[in-house]
């Protein structure tokens, strides 16, 4: 009883140092930040997420104006003659009774929240990142698959594919696969950026897929032939379920690098979460609040992510 | 020749050499016929398992031709999954698949090889779980099991193929003492029932009781095979002599 009490207090101590460093270590930065004068905006950071400026409404042609009574529509009359059109929905009317407007220019605004740049930089890399890993599981489990056949042909590819890729960094696959093979094929900078990761993370979870399977005792392999099964019979219904099931927690950190590998697409014609924040900076000059911010973003996202692989593993366990 | 004249499986010098030079086999003759229990005795490593891999093809021998059922298993285009589907075989280390209940081991190649349909397969699953005394285990996995029951859930499941001949491995050599027994009797009643059996014991009162025909084994050969009283009581091999006198 009072050793259980013993360590119970030992670990309390033991978060409230840590808790200790943590802050001091944050404040040391914060101190610093004084030196350099940095003027802190932390109330700027929601409006990059969400922008409550509303919906512009512009000109469909050139006309003129005339405002109705209510202050929430008006009429456009077009210049070069022809029907007279209205226009619905202001909360706030930008022009005046008579104005000559052409098309384009802002009548008012419609209010409203709509998503500020890093929301639409973390959708973006939410679903590169999601599909990607679809195909990165769907080609690493054919490269893992084909380094365990029996075909010497698709063990010595499969094999060239794993070396090639982790043989060289992924910026410069990005380079290639968006520069080269993506002009080549004339494909848009989202499919150069999916089959970048995709072919990247596929030779990862190709490996992780292969261990998994050689860590299965061969009398498993050996129990289903000997029952009649076919080679694949028994990969796809002993030896693979099991290998899967025992490498889950690698494969989960190898989805949660993709998530953080997907920054790089942000160097090609993609607004992913970094380019966001990158933007963001050059048009405010408040890069610390923004990559704070966007590092929180990434740390939800991964966090999220092996929330769910923990849970399912749980449930997985409880079969 | 007539259809029970022909052996189930039949092995004709055979010779098993492995990559590194090792002979596992060397011109081993056997044949197995219709309701024979034939069991196999000899020291360690003289390639007792190494037979029985080749008796079911599950290992390719290196010379001399084997028979299953009638076909030469070397011949092209012979498909070796049809003809292993009819032999059944257990494992000294019962090889259960670990993420199936044990219900499920015993479906799962009745359904995918011979394509019948889980309602039937399911019917007589469960009567082979019950006549193995394993009737409440249905739903286990095999971890949940102990050694003997995985065993007897592993011979059920070879059995669930509907095999025409049974191999088996050292069937109780990983088993604790207490459980020999169980797994003996489940072999006992099967033999009794007129399964053509093949097995590689060391469990010499069931050998003596159960076999039609016991083979001793040394050094990859068939060094001497005779039914039980003589092969015991009075057996004309030296080595024999001293193998048994050792397990006395
Ligand atoms: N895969 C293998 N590679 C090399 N040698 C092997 C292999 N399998 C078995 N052997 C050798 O073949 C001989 C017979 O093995 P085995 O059939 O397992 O013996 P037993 O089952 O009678 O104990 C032994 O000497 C063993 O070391
Ligand atoms: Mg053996």
């Amino acid at each position: 009883m009072t050793g259980e009490g013993d360590g119970d207090r030992r670990t309390w101590i033991g978060h409230v140092v840590a808790a200790i460093v943590v802050l001091g270590i944050g404040a040391s930065l914060y101190f610093a930040s004084l030196q350099v004068h940095y003027e802190w905006r932390w109330e700027r950071v929601p409006g990059y997420l969400v922008s409550t400026g509303g919906r512009e409404i512009v000109a469909p042609f050139d006309g003129t104006v005339v405002l109705a009574p209510d202050g929430r529509s008006l009429t456009l009359t077009p210049l070069l003659g022809g029907e007279t059109v209205r226009v619905e929905g202001f909360d706030r009317v930008e022009i005046s009774d008579g104005d000559i407007v052409f098309s384009g220019n802002t009548l008012g605004r419609e209010a409203g929240w709509s998503a500020g740049p890093l929301a639409l930089g973390l959708w973006m890399t939410l679903k590169i990142s999601m599909v990607s890993l679809v195909f990165a599981l769907v080609l690493g489990l054919g490269a893992g698959l084909a380094r365990v056949s029996s075909s010497v042909a698709a063990r010595d590819l499969a094999a060239l594919y794993v070396e090639l890729i982790r043989g060289t960094p992924l910026l410069v696959q990005i380079f290639i696969m968006y520069f080269f093979i993506g002009t080549v094929l004339s494909l848009s900078a989202f499919a150069a950026g999916v089959a970048a990761l995709a072919v990247f993370t596929g030779a990862y979870v190709a490996e992780i897929v292969r261990g998994g399977i050689e860590a299965i005792p061969r009398g498993q392999g050996e129990a289903a032939r000997s029952l009649g099964m076919s080679a694949w019979q028994s990969m796809r219904h002993v030896v693979l379920p099991q290998a899967l099931r025992n490498s889950s927690p690698a494969l989960a950190g190898q989805f949660i690098n993709l998530i953080k590998d997907s920054s790089l697409v942000s160097i090609m014609a993609l607004t992913d979460l970094t380019k966001a924040g990158r933007e963001v900076v050059s048009s405010t000059f408040s890069p610390f609040e923004v990559w704070f911010c966007v590092a929180l973003l990434y740390l939800l996202l991964t966090g999220s992510l092996s929330w769910v692989v923990r849970r399912m593993e749980r449930r997985l366990a409880h079969e | 020749m007539n259809e029970s004249a022909t052996p189930l499986i039949e092995v004709r010098g055979v010779e098993k050499r492995f990559g590194n030079g090792t002979r596992g086999l060397d011109a081993v003759s056997l044949s197995i016929r219709r309701g024979e229990v034939i069991c196999i005795i000899g020291p360690s490593g003289c390639g007792k398992s190494t037979l029985l891999r080749a008796l079911n093809a599950l290992a390719p021998v290196t010379a001399g031709e084997v028979w299953i059922e009638g076909v030469c298993v070397h011949r092209r285009g012979v498909d070796l999954d049809r003809l292993r589907a009819k032999v059944g075989m257990v494992f000294q280390q019962f090889n259960l698949f670990p993420h199936l209940t044990a219900l499920e081991n015993l479906m799962l190649a009745p359904m995918k090889v011979l394509r019948q349909a889980p309602s039937i397969v399911r019917t007589r699953a469960l009567d082979l779980l019950e006549q193995v005394g394993l009737a409440d285990k249905a739903h286990s996995r095999p971890a949940q099991l102990s050694g003997g029951q995985q065993q007897r859930v592993a011979i059920a499941r070879a059995l669930c193929m509907q095999p025409d001949v049974m191999l088996f491995d050292e069937p109780t050599s990983a088993l604790d003492p207490e459980m020999v027994g169980e797994v003996l009797e489940v072999m006992r009643a099967l033999a009794a029932n007129g399964m053509t059996m093949c097995v590689v014991t060391h469990e010499m009162a069931f050998a003596r009781a159960v076999a039609t025909r016991v083979v001793f084994m040394e050094a990859g050969r068939i060094v001497y095979e005779a039914a039980p009283p003589s092969f015991f009581d009075a057996p004309a091999n030296e080595r024999l002599r001293e193998f048994l006198s050792e397990r006395r």
